[in-house]
């Protein structure tokens, strides 16, 4: 009851979760045929480095007269003022943002979600796999760890596409392999160049060069096309990696990003507020999802 | 599309023309209509047509005849994006109820008899998407004023149109009717698109279909259901016919076929 | 809580008040539609309707509303042009209805478009009698002690009146000869009687205890099926319940120009297009799996979370699905292992 009054009674002017601010695409260029890479600022210059945010969680992005929807940061708030996103074509608001320019304006709202839990990850070292387009996300994360690198422990990244000319931020990942303090690993499915100087098979091939690995002291980090956890998953269980430090994110529909729209729900969670970011075992535990992509042999 | 006037053709096929005439009703709109667009080709509204490349094609009615066939090709060879409007072109209309019931010829007998149709050979009542690829279905009988009007705006601000996809009985619901089908009568709104704003049960008619059907439609539940109510399968099965032409005749075809077996 | 009692002949006296306040809205009953509407004064509306066709969130939450006027500029928000309103004969499980909403949208990013309209609608809660329809017995919502600004109870010769907020306080101030607070045996023994009465009133007996348990049990069960296979995906049960709050959202614009609106309309997860992502896979192709997720919202996560159901019991369901699919046959079905009928 008393709740319920000073609900009523408060008459402040209140914010609008769900108005974007404008921002300015201020760079633009594709990174494969269907995927195009943005970078974006607020229009408000003040406005730019107010925006904090954590690797793994996504804004909801609005083109006047088109609608809204989820694009994961690629960005790392370690580097603050700009945004990034790398997005692929598949419909009707991406295929309009495709077309857009430099310069022009978009609608941002967010950041949303839960991200990775980096204060859990601390200390730890970490293991990322990245599949095609789940290298938005975790370029984020990697940016993130580079740019405070003596946080964490070891560090390892591995990450597959299907052909060269398909793998996202490719010449920025070549070069991370110059890099001591990190151990980057690319793999392509099929090399139809002829000229591709690192790994040919799938990403899971690129396990039997990764060395001892602490499974204990290890956060593993998936994100990738649904097949790609059913394969990866078991690999990174091997490792003695505990369920609980295997992190995946999932993808959902999201019309509002804020736990209104429900559209989002697997079972009782929102994947907008309680995700995209779960553990193994949150997944494990979510019926609608086993059997579809992730399984696990070793639960009876 | 360009965000510069995109050149637009309206085309008319086998049908009644009525979608057209509800283009031409936008009074209010009209003017802003062809000032925002520029109508290449509208047979029905101006003489000066000039049949060249479009950016948007509005084609409305069925096709049965091959002459038929062959103009809704070349319109879409030089559209970028193709529309079906209203219910002929979108699903069939009326003229397709029948189809697939194989006795196409027998009936065009007991209409036309042994008349031969020199003009044009004609053929089965198609849907246009059996012939071409459509970009977008503005569905109805006749078509609704603002539910074209939006998605025309749409298109000219170089956006994608966005057109309900779920059932007669959402809106139905946003209007507080009593549901015709749950007092046990028939209705089509479970099986049909919405867009209309269910008028017919909110005048205590039951929906017919105008909107076609949609993509997720159960129809075996509703025939059963409608049998359990008391009413006759024939009658069911006409009812359901008469719905969204051609792709509805093909689910009733199954359900027909199961129930013959069970 | 403070309770007052009123003659039952002054109430229409009191509602024409209050209408100084705002908009009067009360159930009618017209052509067998029933629902709230605005009306003059007590004369039009019918209490002895048992449940409009839409609950009460239709006030606070539109079936499809306006969110934001755009132009190339940006969002600006569309508030401020709702109607103050007093919504009159809101039954207690509507109101349970009401306070699982404003859990809903007014806790963690709060929803500035329900909160305005949940703050310039006054609800004025009615008592019932139950039909053979209502469960909110089963429930635990056939009364209520919060959410609300003024309750009436219907004691034959008199009302007793339940003051549940500031506002409904400077209702009654409004015409405060009309309420006493002089309350006697005979009112305590007349209230206690009608709880006792109401008990005994119900047609629909449900069980819901152990849902949460029985739908991790059933998960896999074949009765999802069986019902999946009878599910028009009308999508009409998630219209009417009170406690379904899902929406989608679409932006419209001018012919000729940039400017438009954006809209947020209700949308159930009853229908296929819910759950579709990009590649055009869809996590809830199956009808059941659709209502697997339905069921599992009002009768297995809410308990799970807050200890009861997030049903009210308000029968809406029973009143409106063509094929039979309601909290009582599911659960009835989860139990037995059986679809009835
Ligand atoms: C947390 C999160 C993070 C994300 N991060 C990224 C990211 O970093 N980069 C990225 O590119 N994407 C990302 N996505 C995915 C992105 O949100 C979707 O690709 C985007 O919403 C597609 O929008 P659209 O309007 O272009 O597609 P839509 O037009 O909505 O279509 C999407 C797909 O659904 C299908 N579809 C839609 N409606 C229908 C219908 N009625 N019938 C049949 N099929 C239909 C289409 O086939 C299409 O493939 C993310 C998603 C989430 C949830
Ligand atoms: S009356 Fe018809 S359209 Fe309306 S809810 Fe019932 S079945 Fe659906
Ligand atoms: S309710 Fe049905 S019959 Fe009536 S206009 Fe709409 S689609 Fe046509
Ligand atoms: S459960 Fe009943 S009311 Fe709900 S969508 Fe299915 S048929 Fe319609
Ligand atoms: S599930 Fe049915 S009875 Fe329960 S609140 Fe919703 S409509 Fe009412
Ligand atoms: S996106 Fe709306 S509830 Fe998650």
């Amino acid at each position: 009851m008393k709740k319920m009054c000073v609900v009523l009674e408060d008459r402040e002017i209140r914010d609008n979760p769900f108005t974007p601010d404008m921002f300015r695409i201020v760079r633009r260029y594709p990174l494969t045929n269907d995927v195009n890479f943005y970078q974006a600022r607020p229009v408000d210059v003040e406005e730019a480095l107010k925006f904090d945010y954590k690797p793994g969680q996504f804004v909801m992005m609005s083109l006047i007269g088109e609608g809204e929807a989820p694009f994961s940061l690629s960005s790392t708030p370690s580097r603050p003022g700009m945004l990034e996103f790398c997005i692929r074509n598949v419909g009707t608001l991406t295929s309009t943002l495709h077309g857009m320019k430099e310069n022009e304006t978009v609608g941002i709202r967010g950041p949303y979600g839960n991200g990775f839990p980096i204060d859990k990850m601390l200390g730890m070292d970490i293991l990322i796999v990245a599949g095609g387009l789940g290298a938005a996300p975790l370029r984020s994360l990697l940016l993130y760890i580079l740019d405070n690198r003596d946080q964490f422990g070891k560090l390892t990244y591995l990450h597959g596409a299907r052909l060269p000319g398909e793998m996202l931020f490719r010449e920025e990942f070549i070069q991370l392999k110059d890099r001591e303090d990190l151990n980057c690993l690319l793999a392509v499915d099929k090399d139809d160049t002829g000229k591709w100087p690192y790994k040919v098979g799938v990403v899971t091939e690129l396990f039997k060069d990764l060395g001892p690995v602490d499974g204990k002291n290890t956060f593993g980090v998936i994100c990738g096309p649904p097949a790609m956890y059913r394969f990866v998953t078991p690999h990174l269980v091997k490792l003695g990696i505990p369920k609980h430090q295997i992190l995946m994110t999932l993808e959902r529909r999201m019309k509002c990003g804020v736990g209104k729209c429900g559209h989002c729900a697997i079972e009782y969670l929102y994947t907008c507020i309680d995700g995209p970011v779960f553990s193994y075992w949150d997944v494990l535990h979510m019926k609608e999802i086993i059997g579809r992509g992730v399984s696990d042999k070793t639960i009876a | 599309m360009t965000r510069q006037s995109p050149k637009v053709g309206v085309y008319g096929f086998t049908g009644c023309a009525g979608d057209q005439l509800m283009i031409l009703n936008c009074e209010d709109q009209l003017v802003d209509l062809f000032g925002a667009t520029e109508i290449r080709s509208f047979l029905m509204a101006k003489s000066d047509n000039h049949e060249g490349e479009l950016d948007v094609a509005f084609v409305e009615g069925s096709i049965s005849t091959d002459h038929q066939e062959k103009k809704l090709k070349d319109i879409r060879a030089r559209s970028k994006v193709l529309i079906a409007i209203g219910g002929c072109a979108c699903v069939g209309g009326p003229q397709a109820m029948m189809v697939g019931d194989g006795k196409w010829e027998e009936r065009f007998k007991k209409v036309y008899g042994n008349a031969k149709i020199t003009v044009a050979k004609p053929n089965e009542a198609k849907p246009i998407d059996a012939i071409v690829k459509v970009d977008i279905y503005i569905p109805g009988c006749p078509i609704d004023k603002s539910e074209f009007l939006n998605a025309v705006s749409k298109l000219v601000a170089g956006k994608h149109p966005y057109l309900y996809q779920f059932p007669v009985c959402n809106e139905c619901r946003w209007k507080e009717n009593p549901c015709i089908l749950y007092a046990g009568k028939f209705c089509g709104g479970p099986l049909t698109k919405a867009g209309c704003g269910a008028i017919c049960p909110t005048l205590g008619l039951p929906c017919v279909g105008c909107w076609g059907p949609t993509d997720d439609l159960n129809v075996t539940s509703e025939y059963q259901l409608l049998k359990e109510k008391g009413y006759d399968p024939d009658e069911v099965m006409k009812k359901l016919r008469k719905f969204g032409g051609a792709k509805l005749a093909e689910l009733v075809k199954d359900i027909e076929k199961k129930g013959a077996k069970a | 809580m403070m309770i007052l009692k009123m003659k039952k002949e002054d109430l229409s006296t009191f509602l024409d008040a209050v209408k100084e306040w705002g908009e009067l809205w009360g159930p009618t009953k017209k052509d067998g539609k029933v629902s709230f509407s605005k009306v003059d004064s007590l004369s039009q509306m019918d209490l002895k309707a048992t449940r409009t066709i839409i609950p009460p969130k239709k006030f606070l939450y539109p079936p499809r509303f306006t969110m934001f006027d755009f132009d190339e500029n940006g969002y600006v928000e569309r508030t401020g042009d709702v109607p103050k309103r007093i919504l009159f004969g809101i039954h207690p499980c509507d109101i349970h209805g009401v306070v699982i909403m404003d859990k809903l949208f007014l806790e963690t990013y709060n929803d500035p478009y329900y909160r305005e309209r949940r703050e310039k609608t006054l609800l004025l809660g009615h008592s019932c009698i139950p039909d053979e329809k209502c469960m909110c017995i089963a429930t635990d919502t056939d009364f209520i002690a919060e959410g609300f600004d003024l309750f009436f109870t219907d004691l034959k010769m008199s009302y007793l009146v339940w003051v549940g907020s500031t506002k409904g306080h400077d209702l009654i101030r409004m015409k405060p000869e009309l309420f006493s607070r002089a309350l006697d045996k005979s009112d305590i023994l007349n209230y206690t009687a009608y709880r006792k009465w109401k008990n005994t009133q119900y047609k629909t007996m449900v069980d819901f205890t152990g849902m949460p348990d029985i739908f991790e049990l059933g998960y896999s069960s074949q009765v999802w099926d069986k019902l999946g296979d009878k599910c028009l995906s009308c999508g009409q049960c998630s219209m009417v319940c009170p406690t379904c709050n899902c929406y989608n959202v679409v932006d419209d614009v001018e012919l000729g120009s940039i400017e438009g609106t954006r809209d947020r309309f209700w949308d159930s997860c009853m229908f296929r297009e819910y759950s579709l992502v990009a590649g055009g896979h869809n996590f809830r192709e199956k009808r059941a799996d659709r209502l697997r997720l339905w069921y599992t919202h009002k009768l297995q996560a809410y308990i799970g979370e807050f200890g009861k159901p997030a049903c009210v019991g308000c029968g809406r369901c029973v009143a409106t699905c063509p094929v039979d699919i309601n909290v009582v046959t599911v659960a009835d079905a989860l139990k037995e292992q059986e679809v009835g009928k």
